[in-house]
């Protein structure tokens, strides 16, 4: 089931060391680019669950999620 | 082309000051050739973070998949140790590739997610409160002795659920387990005698655990055997490196950092001129600048061109951390213990799906004990003269003998 609301995904790409943790939780919202980092590449892939524990297993903490709407804070 | 460089990495000069030799590899051979080990030295950053992101190309399964005798040599009657050596530490997580690793991975990452790994903040402040507070009623401290080494031994025995009584034998244990990164030719007897002593103290707590499972990590593996990931074997095996992993990292990073700071009195300042603003860089540049691990070994999955190089399929590599951290292409001034410097993209935990799992715990550690250090003391000083300091003879480690301090 995809997502519903609405997400803004960041992952900062100074801090992200391509654990892959994030594709590993959320395989259709995350991915890693050539350089091996990750990115949001369909923030609707995945219920917001799933994206969330994505974002909590990121070891680096580089993953924060927003309502893409309200602009709320969703993780951290 | 390398002219002067001696293969031998072992020398005194070597250990002592790996930055020398390894920085003039990284600037004249970033991809060297090592005859006398029969292996590849890489000590590039770049070159570094692209190896350890590309985790397909390079095997993590050394022990296992590297049918040659350890480097340096070892006595030949020792050879049956080392096959139980290779047996054993074949069944660390951290000895898998994918799809194996990323199952083991999994039970153990949740554990030490950045939010879990905050609840253990207070305790962290708590030991460190402890230790210097016992270190001001002696007058004295050796850092390695009373401060480093109880330290994270304390957290990670708690995390483990190994009982007070029992962390000095754990801490004598563990210096057994350190021989696997030494030269000596001898040191498979000490290597494989740490082993079977781990094995013997972790069996009980373990079969404990998988029947009545508590909140500690040893708990957490052996939910992985229920699950059928882990057989049992790999988690006695995997607790004793968590038990080693957890603590050993810790107590260099807590030591040479210490000794940055004592010789750059300068930063000693300024973390204390703003300890709230500054510890989290401090503690990453404590992390880059005199980094824990030196290197870290891998077998080539294919063949790989690096460099005008090919290394070829099941080929040795060992990668510097150490030397990468000091890339003058990626860090300005890399030889410089500078504290302000951010972002610090330094690769002291590796990089790639086989990041430290247990880097979040190290920096809560690190973070709070050198805050705690600026709190307390205006300067801190050696009290022996520099050229006493020794390291263990490692290329894994970079592990002080001992560090003596006083302070003011």
């Amino acid at each position: 089931m995809a997502q519903e609301r609405k997400l803004k995904i960041t992952v900062d790409h100074d801090v992200c060391v391509g654990n892959a943790m994030c594709e590993t939780f959320a395989s259709n919202t995350f991915a890693l680019n050539d350089d091996r980092q990750s990115e949001a590449v369909n923030p609707q892939g995945d219920p917001l669950a799933q994206v969330l524990e994505a974002a909590d297993n990121c070891p680096v903490s580089a993953i924060i999620v927003e309502d893409a709407e309200t602009g709320e804070r969703l993780f951290p | 082309m390398v002219t002067a460089v001696s293969d031998n990495m072992f020398t005194e000069d070597v250990i002592n000051d790996p930055y020398t030799y390894y920085g003039t590899l990284r600037e004249e051979d970033p991809v060297h050739y090592n005859e006398l080990y029969d292996l590849w030295v890489i000590t590039r950053h770049d070159d570094l973070v692209w190896l350890t992101r590309h985790n397909e190309l390079f095997s993590s399964a050394v022990f296992k998949n590297d049918p040659r005798p350890p480097y340096p040599t070892i006595y030949d009657s020792d050879l049956g140790l080392y096959e139980f050596v290779r047996e054993y530490q074949a069944r660390q997580f951290i000895q898998h590739d994918r799809p194996a690793h990323l199952d083991m991975r999994k039970v153990v990452h949740g554990y030490f997610t950045p939010r879990s790994m905050e609840e253990w903040r207070p305790m962290v402040k708590e030991v460190i409160s402890d230790l210097l507070d016992e270190a001001e009623e002696r007058g004295s401290m050796d850092v390695m002795r009373d401060f480093a080494t109880p330290l994270p031994l304390l957290i990670i025995a708690e995390m483990m659920g190994v009982p007070k009584q029992d962390r000095p034998y754990i801490r004598e244990v563990a210096e057994k387990l350190l021989y696997v990164g030494r030269g000596e030719p001898w040191r498979m007897q000490n290597f494989s005698e740490g082993i079977s002593e781990m094995i013997e103290y972790v069996k009980p707590l373990v079969e404990k655990r998988i029947v009545n499972p508590e909140d500690d990590f040893i708990s957490v593996l052996a939910q992985g055997e229920r699950e059928g990931v882990f057989s049992r074997d790999q988690v006695i095996s995997n607790s004793s490196l968590l038990l080693l992993a957890g603590h050993e990292t810790t107590i260099n990073l807590l030591c040479n950092g210490i000794l940055s700071f004592i010789r750059n009195p300068d930063q000693y300042d300024l973390l204390r001129s703003d300890i709230e603003g500054m510890y989290v860089k401090a503690n990453e540049e404590c992390l880059r600048h005199d980094s824990s691990v030196k290197s870290i070994t891998r077998i080539a999955a294919e063949d790989v061109e690096l460099r005008d190089k090919v290394i070829k399929k099941e080929d040795r590599i060992r990668w510097f951390i150490s030397s990468a951290n000091r890339d003058p292409r990626k860090f300005e001034n890399p030889d410089d213990f500078d504290i302000t410097r951010w972002p610090n993209p330094h690769v002291a935990f590796g990089a790639g799906i086989h990041h430290c799992l247990g880097a979040t715990l190290v920096r809560v550690e690190g973070q709070e004990a050198f805050k705690a250090f600026a709190e307390r003391f205006e300067s801190l000083h050696l009290d022996t003269t520099d050229d006493k300091l020794e390291y263990q003879p490692s290329i894994t480690f970079r592990s002080l003998k001992s560090l003596p301090i006083t302070w003011n």
